[in-house]
């Protein structure tokens, strides 16, 4: 019979023991970056009402989504190793010992699937591919409190074996070397890949899916205005509306005359990349105080978009009252692009891209 | 301490799945989550264990520079191939990572030969 021997014909000594809680020690602890970081990104765009998150540090957000996929790409790698490593015992024979033995090989499976599918949507989703029937967002969300709880599960599991190859050094040159080759694996997808966030590094980066001074007025962009459906409009008026005493009405040319102010902000895309500019506009704390809004109150951006979902932004006081926050009429000393938001967009400081709303048309105070 | 460690793991993979099953993508998610399992499992793996048998008796530089190569290729397929790519938006997917990817796998072969060489030097 022969699957009952599948497991013995693998004879290689690196599929051992001591690699395997190596690379898994390693993957425990990307995936926990992974997680933190997503949870992270994802509660920064989905606050329950009770949370106000601050507005510093200016680079949070850059470094954490950085990390995220970054990080995410250079697991690639190890995760490939690690699945080799142990990939005999996917034949093991029986194939259950027992009911709790099965119930442990589940929690595997889980680990498995779940580990490829986060690595493989999220590859495809920084390269704009989209080939499956569900959303990108919710099923990359749940299913990591799907991998990550299959992976404390399988941590408790394992955690004798996790021990013992932390505390001892490996000793084999040839296990040694392959756990080298795979750190280097792992360095190398990050060399020509981190520049597209970490900026000094932008020439590096060959394979990433975007070059950080690749875009209009040497920025890049997500939609563009005409994916948008956004055309200049001679009649365009921002408006301040909502909780406010004295709604306003404002015309471009008001816009210009009002103070302006230049800062530095990255703009920090969900998908990873990032690209520090330097920004000038009128304060939106300025615009909102002299409209009479209250201080605490949360602010809603809409912008001339009608269909997409991030038309609109929601921005909570800590953000709306930080001096950095902007609607910018100019990026790098020119006026904004069509494509990043011309007549007015929302630039604030600890935030994804895609809550930095283009063509702002309107402003309520609610 | 273990069963509080298995409680936490199966309430967060309950809260995953109920999650998935109220936004009503449970199926679609299922194919795609075992399909990635089942290309990876019966595709891949066997795939690779193939290759490893042809090459284990090859150089250990040109070993090395293989696995290097191989991951690099499916981690960064989907930018290397760029259907991505859209008219309306050329800051995505800008650069000519065909090209790109050679270089790279060039510099990777360069540096296996010359490590090579200087192994085989030393030996001498």
């Amino acid at each position: 019979m022969i699957l009952t021997t599948i497991a013995a014909r693998f004879t290689s000594p690196l599929r051992s023991e001591q690699v395997a809680a190596k690379l898994g020690a390693w993957l425990g602890a990307s995936f926990t970056v992974a997680f933190a970081t997503g949870l992270f990104s994802h509660f920064l765009q989905h606050p329950p009402a009770w949370l106000l998150w601050p507005s510093r540090p200016v680079n949070l957000y850059r470094v954490t989504q950085g990390l995220h996929v970054i990080g995410g790409i250079a697991t690639i790698p190890l995760l490939l190793a690690k699945l080799w490593a142990v990939y005999p015992k996917l034949w093991q024979w029986p194939p259950f010992r027992s009911a709790g033995h099965a119930v442990e090989r589940l929690c595997v499976l889980l680990l498995v699937a779940g580990a490829l599918f986060q690595l493989v949507t999220g590859v495809l989703n920084i390269a704009y591919v989209y080939p499956w029937p569900f959303g990108f967002l919710q099923a990359h969300y749940w299913t990591a409190y799907i991998v990550y709880g299959a992976l404390l599960i399988h941590v408790v599991n394992e955690w004798a074996k996790v021990r013992r190859s932390l505390l001892t050094r490996v000793e084999s040159p040839d296990r040694r070397r392959f756990l080298l080759t795979v750190a280097a694996a792992c360095g190398l997808t990050v060399l020509v890949t981190a520049g597209e966030a970490v900026t000094p590094l932008e020439r590096l980066a060959v394979l990433a899916p975007r070059n950080p001074r690749v875009g209009p007025q040497g920025v890049p962009v997500n939609r563009s205005a005409a994916a948008a459906g956004v055309a200049a409009d001679p009649d365009y008026r921002l408006l301040v509306t909502g909780a406010v005493r004295t709604p306003l009405s404002l015309r471009h040319a008001d816009l210009v005359r009002m103070p302006q102010h230049t800062v530095r902000l990255p703009i920090s895309c969900v998908e990873g990349w990032s690209v520090e500019c330097e920004w000038t506009g009128i304060r939106l704390r300025d615009l909102l105080l002299s409209a009479g809004a209250a201080p605490d109150a949360f602010v809603t951006v809409e912008s001339l978009e009608r269909t997409g979902a991030y038309r609109t932004s929601e921005i909570r006081p800590p953000h709306w009252t930080d001096p950095l926050t902007l609607l910018a009429l100019r990026i790098n000393g020119q006026p904004l692009d069509a494509d990043h938001g011309f007549p007015v967009r929302l630039i604030t400081p600890n935030r994804p891209g895609v809550q930095q709303t283009k063509w702002v048309k309107e402003v309520r105070v609610a | 301490m273990r069963w509080a460690g298995h409680a936490v793991g199966a309430a967060l993979v309950v809260i995953g799945l109920g999650g998935l099953a109220a936004e009503g993508v449970l199926v679609g998610w299922a194919l795609w989550f075992g399909g990635v399992l089942v290309v990876h499992d019966a595709l891949l793996a066997p795939g690779v264990a193939v290759a490893g048998t042809v090459i284990s008796r090859w150089p250990r530089p040109v070993r090395t520079a293989l696995i290097l190569a191989g991951t690099l290729f499916l981690a960064t397929l989907p930018t290397v191939l760029a259907p991505g790519r859209r008219a309306d938006n050329p800051s995505i997917l800008p650069l000519a990572y065909g090209v790109n990817l050679v270089i790279v796998l060039a510099v990777i072969a360069l540096l296996a030969v010359a490590d090579h060489l200087l192994s085989a030097s030393r030996k001498d």
